[in-house]
């Protein structure tokens, strides 16, 4: 008897769980889809052809080509070596440099974008000024592509000192006994060994690239270069029906692209897969730099200036000078940081709403991940890869697409069920959990990996149900696990700004949408958007630290 | 064919408690087979490593055919690549993205060695180990036991001063370990070569060394012929660890 009503909680849970994974993470797109062909009353795909043959989309395809694919090359022409010099040779401070240079990772893009339209705009940029000529001028495809690239080489720097890390080091060291010079041994060896995650890794970049929106908006508008998702925020912005069509048309596109991308990528990267990981991870011999240790010391050194010191340094002049750009001591004063943080009504209430979504997603996707991740790695449950599946899906969709998805599902009563959540913070919260539920998924997943079978058989023996050998064995168990899940959903969520721009209305200010503002118009000679930057930079860091402690290094950087 | 010698040759990684190898003396004579033996963690991989150029000795030096090739006392040290030591490793190290050919061929591309000498000495090193035919093979195809046999192949394909052997049969069954105790004796003496053998099986060492070196917590406890020891253990330790 008491088997039976633990098995019947047991599944009414697990069920309950699936369901909102359907609704929240499939649905959507379902139904943007949908809502598009079927506009005007009978089924066609006439939109898509329509929106592509807009001279302005077909400007917006080539940029995001030509953008992307720059972005994605130098990402990797910068990481590849910067993470074989890191984890091969004797470079000074190597494990210091190594979280150094992902530290650009935790950090939203669009602080960049503001940094660098400080740093190096035309008119007021502060290297101009110093210059006393216009030199740089960050508002163009190459300002674009460096400040995209300056975040995003991380994800390939990440995958391969981990990809590298985790290579069997002799396969190395019988090359150098073979004879090969380090370069040799690099070109022969170490390189073929980690194609795939060179592979993903560039991958990664030019999705995320693909999907970004804070820097082409920040760093394109103003020179009048658009994206995929820049255009499709304009169409949107129009306000029509017919511009939200166009919108979501050129959404479902972008959409497929992606998913195109990725699962392409997959077949590729898995048959490309070799048995390369040995159990013992030796610490590999490292080649030596000899004469050049300090040279290169001052290579990485300067490469971390100008991808961390030089923004981050530049936000805090901008959040203290009365006029961007200027030098001058008198310049400085406090009045940016009271004006922003103790005069203006909406950061109150663009803290309060970013708390409170942010929280609220971290803590339902955690909550969800407690059962879905139980059911893909603790059960042999037949379609339980679905999960994991329907729940990635939104992650690698761009946030633009994600957005729209669900202005579309709920604006109107959702099945006639729920009332509309057009304008309101619940669907802002939804969107931060639909778009990062898979990263809650994966921590408590490593977690439940971690943790052997026979514990919890063991409270089974002594008499626990399925329910209490949860709250009492698992949870416990799981606490660090846990604990990073809700910081990797609520770090994300606290600075978002992709999705919430159009998720966002009167009232509904939060960091991201009230950053943008300042920067676009309300305050854009002012400095207010990098105190809120700046804010975003000290919790982001803090928060990696804080993951990093409780992790005890397995999350964080 | 080369001797090696090991003189007041120590070993302190940083952090590390205490020496991995204290105060290491040997001498190797020309085409001596020598077995370092010992329990798990005692340096004789360290020690190995160390003749390989893979690890550096922080204090004493090594010298190969009377020269010296590392010595930090006078900051010298000759890098891997440039000691002429062939190595067998615990997991083979075989590279997945090359054939079997590739893989024993490689020392001999990077000395920029003509394609027909290349190809020449690649099929009688594989004669040797008994591989002739699997030229095209990917090492995906391979059992543990041939893929032993090419790492085995490129380690002496070079014709190395040294050949160097960690555990090489630690991962091969039971039978297979004792076919490939015999073949490599065998191709040993065939070839002349001077070993240094690392393992932590007393019957490796018996039937397949000269000369045995019995460590313990980075010390050489005792050296001698297989006989010798045998015969005269040192210490309770010795008698027995090698009975
Ligand atoms: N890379 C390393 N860093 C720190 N300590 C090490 C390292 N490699 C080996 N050691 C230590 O040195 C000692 C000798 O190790 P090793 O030579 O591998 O022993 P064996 O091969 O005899 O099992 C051990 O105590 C081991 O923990
Ligand atoms: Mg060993």
């Amino acid at each position: 008897m008491r088997l039976r009503s633990a098995l019947s909680i047991r599944s009414l849970l697990l069920f309950f769980a699936a369901a909102l994974i359907f609704i929240l993470c499939v649905i959507p797109f379902a139904s943007l889809i949908y809502r598009v062909v079927s506009a005007d009353g009978d089924f066609s795909i006439a939109v898509f052809g329509d929106v592509i043959a807009a001279p302005a989309v077909r400007l917006a395809v080539v940029n995001t080509l030509k953008v992307c694919i720059s972005i994605t090359a130098l990402s990797l022409i910068v990481a590849v070596p910067l993470a074989w010099l890191i984890t091969r040779w004797d470079l000074p401070f190597a494990s210091r440099a190594r979280s150094w240079l992902s530290l650009p990772f935790a950090i939203p893009p669009y602080v960049g974008a503001i940094a660098w339209i400080y740093l190096a705009n035309p008119s007021t940029g502060l290297f101009n000024n110093v210059l006393g000529a216009p030199i740089f001028n960050i508002y163009s495809v190459t300002g674009l592509i460096f400040v995209e690239t300056s975040f995003l080489y991380t994800f390939v720097f990440l995958g391969v000192t981990s990809a590298l890390d985790r290579m069997d080091s002799s396969f190395e060291e019988a090359a150098r006994l073979s004879g090969a010079s380090p370069w040799r041994v690099f070109r022969d060896i170490t390189l073929p060994i980690i194609r795939p995650s060179l592979m993903s890794g560039g991958l990664l970049v030019f999705l995320a690239a693909v999907a970004s929106f804070g820097v082409p908006a920040l760093i394109g508008g103003p020179a009048r270069i658009y994206l995929l998702t820049t255009q499709i925020y304009n169409f949107q912005r129009i306000g029509s029906m017919s511009g939200f069509l166009k919108a979501a048309a050129l959404a479902i596109l972008l959409m497929f692209v992606a998913l195109f991308l990725l699962i392409a990528s997959q077949i590729v990267i898995s048959s490309k897969k070799m048995q390369t990981v040995s159990g013992k991870t030796a610490r590999p011999s490292t080649f030596s730099l000899e004469k050049w240790k300090w040279p290169a010391f001052a290579v990485v050194a300067f490469f971390w200036c100008v991808v961390f010191v030089a923004p981050v340094t530049g936000i805090l002049l901008s959040s203290l000078s009365r006029t961007q750009g200027d030098l001058a001591l008198a310049n400085f004063t406090l009045a940016n940081w009271t004006r922003i943080l103790f005069e203006t009504d909406e950061t109150v209430r663009a803290f309060r709403n970013s708390l409170l979504t942010a929280a609220g997603a971290a803590t339902l996707a955690s909550v969800v991940a407690i059962f879905v991740s139980y059911i893909s790695v603790k059960t042999r449950l037949k379609g339980r890869a679905v999960f994991d599946l329907f729940s990635s899906l939104p992650y690698a969709i761009p946030g633009t697409v994600v957005a729209l998805a669900l202005i579309m599902s709920f604006s109107s009563s959702f099945l006639g069920v729920l009332p509309s959540l057009y304008n309101t913070l619940t669907l802002i919260l939804i969107a931060y959990f639909v778009k990062y539920l898979s990263f809650s998924i994966k921590t408590m997943s490593d977690g439940y990996r971690q943790i052997d079978d026979v514990l919890a058989e063991a409270a089974h023996m002594s008499g626990a149900n399925w329910s209490q050998t949860l709250v009492t064995i698992w949870i416990p168990l799981l606490m660090p696990a846990l604990i990073a899940s809700w910081f990797l959903v609520f770090m994300p969520a606290l600075s978002e700004m992709t999705m919430t721009l159009l998720l966002t209305g009167p009232g509904l200010e939060t960091i991201g949408t009230l950053t943008f503002q300042l920067q676009e118009y309300a305050d854009a000679s002012g400095g207010g958007a990098s105190v809120l930057a700046l804010i975003v930079i000290a919790t982001v860091i803090l928060i990696n630290v804080i993951v990093k402690r409780v992790s005890r290094g397995k999350y964080g950087l | 064919m080369s001797t090696v010698e090991f003189s007041n040759v120590s070993k302190a990684f940083p952090g590390g408690a205490g020496k991995a190898v204290d105060d290491f003396n040997l001498k190797i004579a020309s085409g001596e087979f020598v077995s370092f033996l010992g329990p798990s963690g005692c340096g004789k991989t360290t020690s190995l490593r160390m003749l390989a150029g893979l690890e550096r000795n922080t204090s004493g030096r090594i010298l190969i055919d009377g020269v010296v090739v590392a010595e930090p006392e006078s900051r010298l040290f000759v890098p891997p690549e440039k000691r002429h030591v062939g190595m067998v490793f615990q997991s083979y190290a075989v590279w997945p993205h090359m054939s079997v050919f590739e893989n024993v061929a490689y020392p001999l591309k990077i000395s920029k060695r003509p394609k027909a000498e290349i190809a020449q000495r690649v099929t009688e090193m594989l004669a040797v180990v008994e591989l002739s035919g699997l030229e095209q093979r990917m090492p995906s195809q391979l059992s543990g036991g041939q893929q032993q046999r090419v790492a085995l192949a490129r380690g002496l394909v070079m014709q190395p001063k040294v050949l160097l052997l960690d555990e090489p049969l630690s991962n091969l069954d039971a039978k297979l370990r004792e076919k490939m105790r015999v073949d490599i004796r065998a191709i040993q003496q065939k070839l002349g070569l001077t070993v240094v053998y690392v393992t932590h099986d007393q019957v490796e060492a018996n039937t397949m060394s000269d000369r045995i070196v019995i460590m313990r917590a980075g010390h050489i406890v005792q050296t001698g012929t297989p006989d010798e020891i045998r015969r005269a253990p040192v210490d309770a330790f010795v008698a027995d660890f090698i009975r």
